[in-house]
């Protein structure tokens, strides 16, 4: 960002701008709150004053602060990488994935034992579900994704983040949006579309907060040092450029006034249940996918320390996720009002993602050729490899599920919850948790992780808790649809649907122990990143690093 | 009155009712760029990326 003025200390456009748009944005929640029609949107309206307030002072107070020049771009011809956003999205990433895996671990019981909904409408299963999934997927993941994306695109362009405010904009202004949408779930705030449900004004800011994302990662691209462009920022790319149009897609509101929190779809009927699930699949395809992936083309190969096994492949990877994936979407919808046409077309895409996803799987996994042994003594390595063979597996499991066949024994039971469980668990979780335990110490410029026996015990203990969950949830899912399928002879249903009920109540019994185990490992990792940024790399490695092997 | 045969109308009838080839064809042609024998030490140098120090 340039200055206004040179010579003596003045503020950069950013500032100039800034600190009095909020002034005004605190003004107008400040009147948004006292004219409110609900007490969600004044909640919201005064947290929005105070966040803006903050905002305002913050930048003031930083410019008082900082030097009269801003951060040189390079120091002695290397570049000055921009670690401060990534930092922060770490931190939050962590704090937000603890928060999530709590509240899945909270929703899993209440399923087991009702009684858990504690009869108060704050911590009912319907308003704690969405706070987990948005929780897990855009608080966790998408802090992991703005840290990894900042991170690997200044690294593979050599140099600096674009924008002095603009990254920390997007960091702080995304996990404000978090804020509101977490706690709206909480105070019943919902526009009741899945993965989607946060309300008009939040989705006006997050439109906001999303754009200059994308500006900060192209205007990084533009003034980059490599000619060429690295795959993983073609794969954020998409990621980012994807999420804003499915975004725009599938929440244009009308609300009933200025100064409520209701709004009514723009869409309606079968219309409605397209949009939604075209923005559905897709917020998996290329949020909860390409994102990921972007993750394994840098990470892996740094961590593995070999090149991409073949980046021709990660090219014809990368193009034809994109031009399959968005016609994906109807699966979710077989055997509804949606055209029969529409039903297969949504099939048949799934199907060929097949082809992708296994050449993506395959392109990750070989990228450890001559380096297999370091699954042995890189727990961190272990955790990464791992995360691509959950995303070949559930990626194989998803085209398999979107068969219309399949899709009549499956929809609607704990197998769809099974899949996506094997996904988020598997591949997102694990390929974040590796990404992390790489990112720390690099961030924080430390020599190494504080402990890599804490992170054996963490993949070791999750591990276990994928497979005790996703298993629980196939057999629980598999005898739902086959229960519910089931006819005497006389033709009656052989089942009352409170019978299915009552036999899954030992896999839900299984599926919340394995969440828990789920939550231990990612508390293990709080505590062993806490202390990496702490005091660095333990006693016990560094000697380890001093008494060499005799070969 | 709207003329009924126009650049406008001819462009968009062809991509309505070509789209799946013309879709087709760019993606062959990226298999091709990614695939032809003079790309691949550039892409070589490419898969080391992420191991380059500053």
């Amino acid at each position: 960002m340039t200055n206004v003025s040179a010579g003596a200390k003045s503020m950069t456009i950013g500032e100039t701008v800034l600190w009095p748009l909020f002034a005004v944005l605190a003004f107008l929640c400040l009147i948004g709150a006292g004219f409110a029609h609900d007490a969600p949107f004044a909640f919201h309206a005064s947290l929005g004053c105070a966040a803006s307030i903050a905002a305002a002072f913050a930048i003031l107070n930083r410019y008082y602060d900082r030097p009269a020049k801003l951060p040189p771009q390079e120091i002695n011809g290397r570049p000055n990488y921009n670690m401060g956003p990534i930092k922060f999205a770490s931190v939050a990433a962590m704090f937000w994935g603890i928060a999530g895996f709590a509240v899945g671990l909270i929703i899993a019981s209440q399923l087991a034992w009702p009684a858990l909904n504690l009869d108060l409408p704050w911590t009912t299963f319907g308003r704690l579900r969405p706070l987990h999934t948005s929780a897990v997927i855009f608080a966790f993941g998408g802090n992991v994704l703005i840290a990894t994306s900042f991170y690997v695109v200044q690294k593979t362009c050599r140099t600096r983040l674009a924008g002095d405010l603009a990254p920390w904009f997007v960091v702080l202004g995304y996990n404000f949006f978090i804020l509101i949408a977490g706690t709206g779930y909480l105070l019943g705030v919902t526009q009741s579309k899945e993965y989607a449900e946060p309300e008009w004004y939040a989705d006006l800011w997050l439109t906001i907060v999303w754009v200059t994302y994308l500006l900060v990662f192209l205007m990084t691209l533009v003034k980059r040092k490599e000619p060429h462009i690295f795959v993983a920022n073609w794969f954020y790319l998409a990621f980012i450029v994807t999420i804003a149009v499915l975004h725009l897609g599938n929440n244009p509101a009308l609300p009933v006034s200025v100064f409520g929190s209701k709004s009514y779809i723009a869409w309606g009927g079968v219309q409605d249940a397209m949009f939604q699930w075209w923005y559905g699949h897709n917020a998996v395809g290329f949020f909860l996918t390409a994102g990921f992936l972007a993750i394994m083309y840098y990470f892996i190969p740094k961590r593995a320390e070999r090149p991409i096994y073949s980046y021709r492949l990660s090219i014809i990877h990368f193009w034809a996720l994109i031009f399959l994936y968005i016609w994906a979407g109807p699966h979710h919808l077989h055997y509804t009002a949606l055209p029969d046409w529409a039903q297969t077309l949504g099939m048949t895409f799934s199907i060929m993602l097949w082809m992708p996803s296994w050449g993506g799987m395959i392109n990750g996994l070989m990228t450890l050729s001559g380096a297999w042994d370091k699954l042995r003594t890189d727990p961190v390595l272990r955790m990464l490899v791992v995360s691509v063979a959950f995303y070949g597996m559930s990626t194989f499991e998803g085209p398999m599920m979107a068969i219309k066949v399949v899709n009549s024994l499956s929809h609607y039971t704990d197998w769809t919850i099974g899949h996506v469980h094997s996904g988020a668990l598997g591949w997102v979780g694990f390929v974040s948790f590796g990404a992390l335990y790489c990112l720390v110490p690099w961030a924080w410029n430390r020599n190494g992780l504080y402990s890599l026996k804490l992170v054996n015990w963490h993949f070791w203990i999750a591990t276990i808790g994928i497979v005790l969950y996703i298993s629980a949830m196939w057999v629980s899912g598999i005898l739902q649809g086959l229960m519910w399928r089931a006819y005497t002879s006389l033709g009656f249903l052989e089942y009352s649907f409170i019978e299915t009920v009552e036999a899954m109540h030992p896999f839900y019994i299984i599926r919340a122990a394995g969440g828990a185990l789920f939550l231990i490992g990612a508390l293990i990792m709080a505590f062993n990143l806490w202390m990496t940024v702490r005091a660095g790399e333990a006693e016990e490695a560094r000697a380890a690093g001093r008494l060499q092997p005799a070969e | 009155m709207k003329a009924i045969v126009s650049v406008d109308n001819l462009v968009s009838q062809f991509v309505l009712n070509f789209w799946t080839p013309i879709f087709v064809g760019i993606f062959l042609a990226i298999v091709f760029h990614a695939l032809r024998p003079r790309n691949k030490a550039p892409f070589d140098a490419a898969a080391k990326m992420p191991l380059r120090e500053d």
